[in-house]
């Protein structure tokens, strides 16, 4: 667990210290803080839609978060391989799964900062009405599930190549895809969509996060979604021993 | 050097090292063969190593040398073969193993991002000392490698010389009783080199270290004993006087001779070669001018300088030159690396 720690708290650093944390943050910020304004009543101006809610945040944040996560992760272990480090890493007394959980843990700090900046918005709807606060919780519990998710699907991308760029785009294609496209493609095939296939579809499980629902099996979900990417990474680094 | 702060939390996580006792087999190697697709990089390399050694792997660019390293530091498996490690398999407990060691990559691969004093504090933390265990013994170990002046540098900010240096204070810095060293003294200037040289003489007092290396000097002036990989494969191992022992007892001939009128190159190498004690002959060099003669390398079981000499007479060549060529390591590394 020490390990896990150690390699969280070396991430977070590195994540900090390179621009690329501030340009995604200040991304996702403005970007979600303009959808927040402009989708609020759907008018430019948000002190006309006289409702005192978040929601439109919760619409619209998956978007930016499934566009900026990959490219935090894209150098957790494409940047290893390419330096080199990842053989002394990996020859540290520590397995490769503690290596992934520590990696990833290190990215859900960057996504925990950038998600507490965002509270300044629900702060401001509570000085100027009463908004649903289950609801608030719901959708920022179902944003750091779905943006954990996210982290480990770019987690996992990082750890098929040298090459950040390579990484960055598989992992956006990745993310955008399990955010959406499995919904435009399944309904052209499927009307309405069975429910096993809908497990491919992170968009109708974060929905009742959005709605202020907090389901355990939507929960259990995005958990094992964040658990089969940090297997596939696992074996993923240990393929070194046979390639 | 003083140790003891790490002494305990050390013994905790080094436990298997514990065992290790001077001259016992650390290193158990046998039989390691190494797959890449179409690319066999080694091919049955077996040999071991003994605590309280320094040892030398020498081989061409490419033998296989890191590749060996790679596997005994646990990186990557071998397509089959076994290494034990202080009688246990190194598959069989990897993280326990790896804890017994201390290990500089080529090229010393660091977080050029971090300040040194970070950088080890992290390299210590991950082996699972407390701060100020850490902290004690980055002290120590910056003493030991000479990085107190660069102690809160960043790394990217460090000469190549230096970058080594940290390098080999992660590796030190758990005390491990086993240093594997790739390279150590790449892309170094000549005075890097005798610092880091007399460096590693120093810790294989207290330490087993195996090092790579392809430059002869090094493992001449450094290692107990070398161990020559060729091709993916063991082509001598022992004491640099045992290895030089090995081939004393072939005599290498440099005959330069100018042929009397109408004898081929290769009439002459063959009247060389029915010479009673000559094993083989090599052509080493051919000039035309002022007249055409021929210098050949002869490997002979004896001196046969004064046969030689008498020969020429009978024949009717002239004798250019005549002198024994040094069997010295470089000579060893040069026979057994240059054969087709």
């Amino acid at each position: 667990m020490n390990s896990i720690w150690t390699i969280a708290k070396r991430e977070m650093a590195a994540t900090f210290d390179s621009p690329i944390a501030y340009i995604a943050g200040s991304v996702f910020l403005l970007v979600a803080g303009l959808m927040f304004f402009f989708g609020i009543a759907g008018s430019d101006d948000y002190f006309k839609g006289h409702e005192a809610t978040v929601r439109p945040l919760f619409d619209f944040a998956p978007w930016v978060l499934a566009v900026i996560l990959p490219a935090v992760t894209m150098r957790l272990l494409a940047e290893e391989k390419k330096s080199g480090t990842l053989e002394l890493l990996v020859t540290l007394p520590v397995t490769d799964l503690q290596i992934v959980l520590g990696k990833l843990l290190g990215a859900t700090g960057f996504l925990a900062v950038t998600l507490a900046l965002t509270l300044v918005l629900p702060i401001m709807v509570m000085n100027v009405g009463h908004p649903d606060l289950g609801a608030v919780a719901g959708g920022y519990v179902g944003l750091l599930l779905l943006g954990v998710a996210f982290l480990s699907l770019g987690l996992l991308t990082s750890t098929w190549t040298h090459n950040q760029i390579v990484a960055f785009i598989i992992g956006l294609l990745l993310c955008i895809f399990f955010w959406t496209a499995t919904d435009a493609i399944l309904h052209l095939v499927f009307e309405p969509i069975p429910p096993v296939l809908q497990l491919f579809n992170f968009q109708v499980q974060f929905n009742d996060f959005a709605r202020g629902v907090i389901d355990l099996r939507n929960v259990v979900y995005f958990l094992s979604v964040t658990a089969v990417a940090v297997v596939a990474s696992t074996y993923s680094l240990q393929s070194r021993h046979w390639n | 050097m003083n140790q003891a702060p790490f002494a305990v939390a050390a013994a905790e996580h080094d436990a298997p090292a514990s065992a290790v006792r001077s001259g016992e087999t650390v290193f158990e190697i046998r039989d390691l063969v190494k797959q890449y697709d179409t690319k066999t990089a080694l091919s049955g390399v077996s040999f071991d190593v003994h605590a309280g050694e320094i040892l030398g792997l020498l081989g061409p660019n490419g033998a296989g040398k890191s590749t060996t390293m790679k596997i005994l530091t646990g990186f990557m498996s071998a397509t089959s073969g076994s290494v034990r490690v202080a009688g246990t398999d190194l598959q069989s407990d990897p993280v326990r193993i790896r804890a017994m060691l201390g290990y500089l990559p080529e090229s010393t691969p660091l977080y050029a991002d971090m300040v040194v004093y970070d950088y080890l504090m992290y390299a210590g933390q991950m082996r699972g000392f407390s701060k100020q265990q850490c902290h004690k013994r980055i002290v120590e170990v910056a003493a030991t490698v000479g990085l107190r002046d660069v102690i809160g540098m960043q790394i990217a900010q460090l000469s190549k010389g230096y970058k080594q240096r940290v390098g080999l204070a992660q590796a030190l810095l758990h005390n491990p009783k086993i240093l594997i060293l790739d390279e150590p003294t790449s892309g170094l200037d000549p005075n890097q080199i005798v610092e880091i040289r007399n460096l590693i003489r120093e810790l294989g007092k207290n330490h087993t270290v195996i090092l790579s290396s392809h430059n002869l000097a090094e493992v001449r002036q450094v290692c107990d004993r070398i161990v020559i990989i060729h091709r993916g494969t063991v082509v001598a191992d022992g004491t640099v006087d045992e290895l030089e022992g090995q081939v004393a007892a072939t005599h290498r001939l440099i005959v330069g001779i100018e042929a009397k009128s109408g004898v081929a190159e290769t009439a002459l190498a063959a009247s060389l070669g029915q010479l009673d004690g000559v094993r083989k002959v090599t052509l080493s060099h051919s000039s035309q001018t002022p007249t055409q003669h021929w210098t050949f390398d002869l490997e002979c079981s004896r001196d046969l300088r004064v046969a030689l000499f008498q020969w020429a007479q009978s024949e009717g060549h002239t004798l250019l030159e005549l002198r024994r060529k040094a069997q010295d390591l470089e000579g060893i590394f040069q026979s057994l690396t240059l054969q087709a």
